[in-house]
């Protein structure tokens, strides 16, 4: 599912500690236009619930959110 | 600014006055003894960072609206109406403030600068100009809280992760990290990170102690954010949890704001009584190496280890001793960071400045003294409890290249102790 | 010179003693009405009890020895010049009453040529440890901090100390004088007595209680509430 969709900006949330990836995907949010999509990579396993709820909390939508081995890749689309 | 505006503005000011704050105000000489305590006026030498100013600019309009002399006056005192000026410096000054209150300490009057910040922050906040990412933040974490179940499966199936990892650690096949398990005798509310559950998990197991994970964080971006209901909300969540479960102790990690939230300011935000004490994991820690319930060695931490006590847990606290102790249970050569305990240096990480962008550079400025510290101290290995401090002596480290391993203190206990699947750097 | 010294010293003074007690009420009527901040304020380690949190809020407030630590020049010449002002105050009360004692065993002339070396050396403390704030303030990086009411209450108070000074080195009137015409004023008979009006400072008495007044007046709406509110705040250190 993911390969068909257009990817704006990449970040790569290696390492990075919660909630840290939540404030990357934040801070990265406007770098890329309404209706565009990030994809983040990060390892910290609470990003798998931070993410989605900041996401949910500031009206953006989370594509997909998955477990890939020792990574958590998400899609996040800029709604507004 | 239109008139709407002001007086939300001055309606703020005076919904949040207190009796303290309004003696402050009224009291400070503007002598200015505090500006060599600031960590962040000594860093950058910019006037809107010196503690008197942040206040002074709170002053203004409650000089104009909430002072007979000033109305009269208003000259005299420079007492104004809120304007764009005045708001876009108290934005960098109050959100730039790390709450450290090495200002008060010093200050002749013991004026609290971070209550007049606060105050601050709160008229930002009216006016729709309170800091976006830590605004972002708390509503995250309320939605978190709110739906729980929602999250459940996700926060559990991290729980199971991390719970892999502890029975390699400890050589244990039947540890395990207990959700929800009620007459518990601790309820140990993590990070949101698995860097905060995985060490504790290991030193509870090890403690042999009867404890459960909450499924809330300790973290309390509302209260950076400078919302005190946002912030009671976020820590209500864990408080009613530890009720529902009937635990005896909460325990708080390795987390400065979280520790003075749950200990010193819930009970007042609530107006209630806790059934139950809160700690800090250290404290907790120290109990058990003293009374021998976990065994930690000397000689497995390599070179000199010194310790940073985090404003919120130190200063403003009162943890001084504990984490002292534990490091000194586990480290052959201590030092202390001079000056230390109440008159330690902010690092310039906190009030959640670590996530504010724009801040970036006057905060990376700010942790001179703190550099200046580290580098006389002579020590390999900072030990530090503070989740904001490490992300920002972690920065301070890699810009000045101090060569530091800047550690978690639980890290650090559970590398010192005789465990078969004892990494050596287990982060 | 009459009726300048009535508008300063007779007239001036009633109206002072009005403001300043009602200002002083007002201030403290408005701090007792807003609500305390449930939250504790306090600075760790807090004393453990009642009695250590007095003990260590008249140090704090008295001595200020966290103030001594961070910048030492500052605190001194902030002790010199609070210690001075006491000095002086206590030397003022010889306004109310004679001194005990004192007199008794120095005789008149003995006593007024202490009076003359410890008010006159109180003053010139007081004056310099002024001068030295206002060099600071004027100087210092501080400037950018100031407003305005900073150099107007370090002017009130060097016009206070420069004139007393000038009585106190100047003059030849000796406190048996100025008691009868405060005396004069706390029994409502206002009288100023010749001996002053026919001295060489009658004009420093006047316009020494001008500054006075000035200061006074404007004492209890201006920071100079730091005198009680300081009390209120060191203790609130130990909350």
């Amino acid at each position: 599912m993911s390969d068909e969709i257009k990817v704006d900006l990449e970040l790569d949330l290696k390492g990075l500690l919660c909630p840290l990836p939540m404030v990357k995907v934040s801070q990265n949010i406007n770098n890329v236009p309404v209706g565009g999509v990030i994809r983040a990579v990060a390892t910290d396993p609470g990003s798998m619930a931070d993410i989605p709820a900041w996401a949910k909390s500031t009206g953006n939508e989370v594509l997909s959110a998955e477990k890939q081995g020792n990574e958590f890749v998400f899609l996040v689309k800029r709604v507004k | 600014m239109d008139a709407q505006a002001i007086s939300t503005i001055v309606g703020v000011i005076d919904k949040k006055m207190t009796r303290q704050v309004k003696q402050y105000l009224d009291i400070c000489a503007r002598c200015a003894i505090c500006k060599d305590s600031c960590h962040q006026y000594v860093g950058t030498g910019d006037l809107k960072y010196l503690p008197a100013r942040r206040a002074e600019l709170v002053r203004q309009v409650y000089k104009k609206y909430f002072d007979s002399a000033g109305r009269f006056v208003p000259a005299l005192f420079e007492a104004r109406d809120p304007d764009d000026t005045l708001l876009d410096e108290l934005y960098e000054s109050c959100y730039a403030c790390t709450g450290c209150r090495r200002c008060m300490y010093y200050c002749p009057f013991s004026i609290d600068t971070q209550q007049v910040v606060a105050i601050g922050k709160a008229m930002l906040i009216a006016v729709g100009r309170g800091q976006e990412m830590l605004g972002q933040l708390a509503d995250a974490a309320l939605f978190k809280g709110d739906n729980v179940e929602m999250f459940r499966e996700v926060l559990v199936s991290g729980f199971k992760d991390i719970e892999a990892e502890v029975r390699e650690i400890t050589g244990d096949p039947e540890a395990t990290i207990p959700v929800d398990k009620e007459g518990a005798e601790i309820l140990y509310v993590a990070l949101a990170g698995a860097h905060s559950i995985r060490p504790a998990a290991v030193i509870f197991h090890e403690a042999g102690v009867d404890w459960t994970i909450s499924l809330f964080e300790a973290a309390n971006y509302g209260y950076f954010f400078g919302d005190p209901e946002k912030a009671r909300l976020i820590a209500k969540r864990f408080m009613d949890e530890a009720k529902r479960l009937g635990v005896k102790e909460v325990v708080v990690p390795e987390c400065g704001h979280a520790y003075r939230v749950a200990e010193i300011f819930y009970e007042a935000w609530s107006k209630e009584k806790l059934p139950f004490k809160v700690s800090h994991i250290l404290e907790v820690v120290d109990r058990f190496i003293k009374e021998g319930r976990i065994t930690v060695e000397k000689g497995r931490i390599a070179g000199r280890v010194t310790y940073h006590d985090p404003c919120q847990i130190a200063r403003n606290g009162g943890i001084y001793e504990q984490p002292r102790d534990v490091v000194r249970a586990i480290a052959d050569d201590f030092v202390d960071l001079t000056p230390n305990r109440a008159e330690q240096w902010c690092c310039g990480g906190g009030g959640g400045i670590v996530a504010i962008d724009e801040l970036r550079d006057v905060r990376l400025k700010s942790g001179a003294k703190k550099v200046e510290q580290l580098r006389a101290s002579g020590a390999a290995v900072l030990a530090c409890p503070c989740e904001n401090c490490r992300l920002q002596i972690e920065d301070l480290n890699e810009l000045h290249g101090l060569g530091l391993q800047v550690r978690q203190v639980i890290d650090l206990v559970v590398e010192a102790m005789p465990l078969p699947g004892n990494r050596p750097g287990a982060q | 010179m009459e009726t300048y010294l009535a508008l300063t010293s007779v007239w001036g003074v009633y109206l002072t003693a009005v403001v300043f007690f009602a200002g002083m009420g007002l201030r403290i009527y408005q701090w007792a009405t807003t609500p305390r901040s449930p939250v504790p304020f306090g600075l760790f380690p807090k004393p453990a009890t009642r009695a250590g949190r007095v003990a260590a809020m008249l140090r704090d407030t008295l001595v200020a020895p966290h103030s001594a630590k961070i910048e030492p020049r500052m605190w001194a010449f902030a002790m010199l010049f609070h210690v001075a002002a006491l000095a002086a105050f206590v030397g003022h009360l010889r306004l109310v009453q004679e001194c005990p004692v004192l007199p008794d065993l120095l005789g008149a002339e003995g006593m007024n040529a202490f009076a003359a070396w410890a008010g006159g050396i109180a003053g010139t403390l007081m004056m310099v440890a002024t001068l030295y704030w206002i060099a600071r303030r004027t100087f210092g990086p501080f400037k950018a901090l100031s407003v305005p009411e900073d150099y107007l209450l370090l002017g009130l108070l060097l016009g206070v100390i420069v004139m007393g000074n000038h009585m106190r080195f100047f003059g030849d009137v000796h406190a048996a004088e100025y008691r009868a015409w405060f005396q004069s004023l706390l029994a409502f008979k206002p009288h100023i007595p010749e001996e002053i009006l026919a001295s060489n400072v009658g004009w420093s008495l006047g316009t020494h209680m001008l500054f006075v007044d000035a200061l006074l007046i404007y004492f209890p709406f201006s920071k100079l509430v730091h005198t009680i509110g300081s009390f209120a705040a060191n203790l609130t250190r130990s909350e």
